[in-house]
């Protein structure tokens, strides 16, 4: 665990995962309080990778579960084994036999197989899933519960038995309960309101886009391969598309990817035309590379005008 | 630090945002945690504790700071004016204290608490009594600026103000007279006559702030339903704005509500074939059950909006509505008429909603500024697009039908009526001028199955409430 939030920033940051006080104290709360963090905020802020870090940051395992609607039970939680309970009682017919020997009618046999039934329900048959594994698990681990709002509202009910008691009842065999409190992480991106009962039982974290410097300390993190005036152009131009009204605003890893491709193709500093050829890894829909080209036209002309270089094109001399 | 937290979720709670008690002690233990020494760490713990909507964290940063800067602030910046004005750097202003502290022993003079803690620069202690007694004297009753004086009086009476100055005008003759040398007696006597001005002021500023805060607890629950209550027809640029944000979050509600619906229909009748194949890996022992998909039934809406000059205003409203509505359902086909008719489904498809209205209100789809006719939409509608209209389609007709005595032909919409699902109609008028003028409503709304007066966002909630739930 954490000793203090400052220990959460430096961890971390050991996992190039640049972590905002907000955050690291939401962090700090929730391994301290035991307590779920539902975490909300744009796509592509890093809201996954927040699980990921703080699993490798606590050097615990992560257990994931991707939710998406029809999501149920059986996927989450655990499943019998059907098959493999078929094939062991077809192996084990004598050993059946043996038990319904000199059994007196039908219901008496019944008895009988009754008071063995313990055999095929036991854990030994159950298959267990995400939820049931982080239950289990004799090891502390982090539970990240992935876009929990793709899940039907059924499935967010269900949840609320784990979260608030960390336990989980399975019929047959009772209720199990945690051997080592999970440290949960939830994740939504709204594409549904939580139900009042989910969010009362999790600490809930916003998280943003980055201002500028944070995201320039997130770029060398996640690329120290790029050159830096690079990564600054390159995070100058998505704050500044941010600020305009498209369909998909760009998130970090929108960011990180541009810087990547740029780096590979081996690039010092961004111009018009590469910025048109490139556009389409930070702005996905064709209505947002519209507006986008626009907006940084007057960018990167005001960016070579105060650089000092000639502000000119050839087809301005021209005219 | 447990009352504190409480009245803050209060004021939380009556500005809107939800807070649980079991929230409140989640706070209460957050902050034991994290201290209360950094102010930001103390806000992120707070913030993660009770706020559990994105949408309502503005609201939580503008009281977090309202609320928590309130006494202890204030009485720490009055401190820090009083060292201030006697030009004392910090340690020769602790050294001053100290001085006056043994001033204080020498003279054997018994002070009151107040006095005691208000000249050893005791902020704590000083806040504490100053809280104890706006307790005492119900401060937070307070609500209008006018109030402000009468209530700083009482504050100040219940503080017991006036035995605090005798004291100190006790006092500082008894320094005068004291043998100390000249220098630090007035230092001494300025320090004393500045503490206490200085505490007049905090009781000022406090019952100031106390009202602000008051005034925050009313302000904003009155004004969101002051507009939503306000007609459509009387609205400045920043009220459309916040109810372009309210028209997309009733959309939101609405997509919420059908989604629900859909799932509870999701699962249909039992599947024999699917079940036995799904199952022979099994021996045919029929462990997984399977059930045949319902299919889903998208709602199909046709929209016919009125953009002419008498529903100007209004029909921005609607076509924002409309614009919602096509985002949300998958098959809206939206028209506009004035005489003419024409489709804009195709606009608001591909354009976000700004220049979806433009191209609906620049006219260049339809000549807007022809006077209204909606004899004449209607049977050119039957003519050209009656195709957009099955036995599934609501068919929602946005106008005030007012006809300019041109022939009605309200068989076209009967016509209408009869091949879709449902006719709804939304009338900007009010309902008492229904049928008056050249308003065709009577004759026209006998052929829907629904007209509704819808003027304002809380009439507009009502309808899709009705819409949703049939």
């Amino acid at each position: 665990m954490f000793s203090s939030i400052d220990d959460v920033i430096d961890r971390f940051a050991k996992h190039q995962y640049i972590a905002s006080r907000r955050i690291a104290t939401v962090i700090y709360l929730a391994s301290e309080l035991k307590k779920p963090v539902l975490v909300e905020g744009p796509a592509g802020v890093g809201k996954t990778d927040l699980g990921k870090v703080l699993a490798q940051a606590l050097g615990q395992d992560l257990i994931r579960l991707q939710c998406y609607e029809g999501l149920d039970e059986a996927k989450a939680l655990y499943e019998w084994e059907y098959a493999k309970q078929l094939l062991y009682t077809q192996i084990l017919k004598d050993k059946i036999s043996e038990v319904l020997v000199g059994a007196k009618g039908l219901a008496e046999a019944v008895d009988r197989i009754a008071n063995e039934d313990e055999v095929f329900f036991s854990e030994r048959f159950i298959l267990p899933r995400p939820l049931l594994k982080a239950i289990t698990s004799d090891q502390p681990s982090v539970l990240l519960i992935d876009e929990i709002d793709k899940a039907d509202a059924e499935f967010e009910a269900f949840l609320l038995e784990l979260l608030s008691d960390f336990q989980v009842t399975v019929p047959e065999l009772g209720t199990l309960k945690a051997k080592q409190l999970p440290l949960v992480i939830l994740t939504s991106n709204n594409a549904r309101e939580m139900s009042d009962a989910l969010k009362r039982r999790c600490l809930h974290l916003y998280i943003d886009f980055p201002d500028k410097a944070q995201e320039l300390a997130i770029v060398k993190a996640k690329a120290p391969e790029a050159a830096a005036n690079l990564a600054a152009e390159v995070v100058n131009v998505v704050q500044s598309l941010r600020k305009i009204d498209l369909k998909k605003t760009p998130g970090i890893s929108e960011t990180l990817d541009w810087v990547k491709a740029l780096t590979l193709l081996n690039i010092k500093s961004l111009d018009e035309e590469l910025v048109n050829e490139t556009l389409d890894t930070i702005v996905k829909y064709e209505g947002d590379v519209r507006k986008a080209q626009e907006e940084l036209k007057d960018y990167l002309r005001k960016s070579r005008a105060r650089r000092g270089s000639p502000a000119v094109s050839d087809k301005d001399l021209l005219n | 630090m447990e009352e504190k937290l409480v009245e803050f979720a209060n004021l939380l709670r009556q500005n809107g945002v939800r807070v649980s008690l079991a929230e409140t002690l989640d706070a209460l233990g957050a902050s034991e945690l994290t201290g209360l020494n950094e102010r930001e760490t103390f806000r992120a713990a707070l913030r993660a504790t009770m706020v559990k909507r994105a949408s309502e964290l503005p609201m939580f940063e503008e009281l977090f700071d309202l609320y928590f800067s309130g006494l202890g602030e204030i009485i720490k910046q009055a401190g820090r004016a009083v060292q201030d004005a006697l030009a004392m750097s910090d340690q020769e202003f602790q050294k001053f204290l100290e001085q006056m502290e043994e001033l204080l022993k020498k003279t054997g003079k018994q002070l009151s608490e107040l006095a005691r803690q208000l000249l050893r620069d005791n902020s704590g202690q000083v806040e504490r009594m100053i809280r104890d007694a706006a307790r005492e004297m119900r401060l937070s009753n307070i609500e209008r600026s006018i109030e402000e004086n009468h209530f700083a009086r009482a504050l100040a009476r219940q503080l017991g103000l006036d035995q605090l100055e005798r004291e100190l005008s006790q006092l500082r003759e008894e320094i005068r007279n004291s043998e100390q040398d000249a220098g630090t007696k007035a230092r001494m006597d300025e320090y004393i006559e500045r503490r206490l001005k200085a505490l007049n002021d905090i009781i000022k500023r406090y019952v100031r702030a106390e009202r602000e805060k008051r005034d925050l607890r009313t302000r904003d629950s009155e004004r969101m339903q002051q507009l939503a209550e306000k007609s459509f027809y009387y609205l400045s640029e920043d009220e459309i704005r916040k109810m372009n944000e309210a028209v997309t979050r009733l959309a939101q509600r609405l997509k919420n509500v059908i989604s629900v619906r859909r799932k509870r229909m999701r699962r249909g009748r039992f599947d024999i074939k699917k079940t036995l194949r799904r199952n022979l890996e099994y021996g045919g022992v029929p462990f997984r059950l399977r059930f045949d998909r319902r299919k889903k039934e998208k709602p199909q809406v046709v929209v016919l909006c009125d953009v002419s000059d008498s529903v100007r205003n209004v029909s921005r409203f609607m076509l924002q509505f409309v614009y919602s509505l096509q985002d949300l359902y998958s098959r809206v086909r939206s028209f506009i008429f004035v005489a003419e008719i024409g489709e804009v489904t195709e606009h608001f498809r591909s354009n976000d909603v700004k220049e979806a209205l433009d191209v609906a209100l620049k006219g260049d789809l339809i000549n807007i500024y022809a006077h209204s006719n909606f004899g004449y939409a209607f049977r050119s509608f039957l003519q050209d697009h009656i195709g957009a209209i099955n036995r599934k389609t609501t068919v929602i007709v946005l106008g005030d039908a007012r006809n300019n005595y041109n022939l009605p032909h309200d068989w076209c919409l009967r016509e209408i009526r009869r091949r879709a699902k449902q006719l709804i109609w939304l009338n900007p008028e009010s309902r008492s001028t229904w049928g008056f003028g050249d308003s065709e409503m009577e004759r026209y709304g006998a052929a829907c199955d629904m007209v509704e007066e819808c003027r304002n966002l809380n009439q507009l909630y009502r309808v899709v409430d009705r819409l949703v739930t049939r």
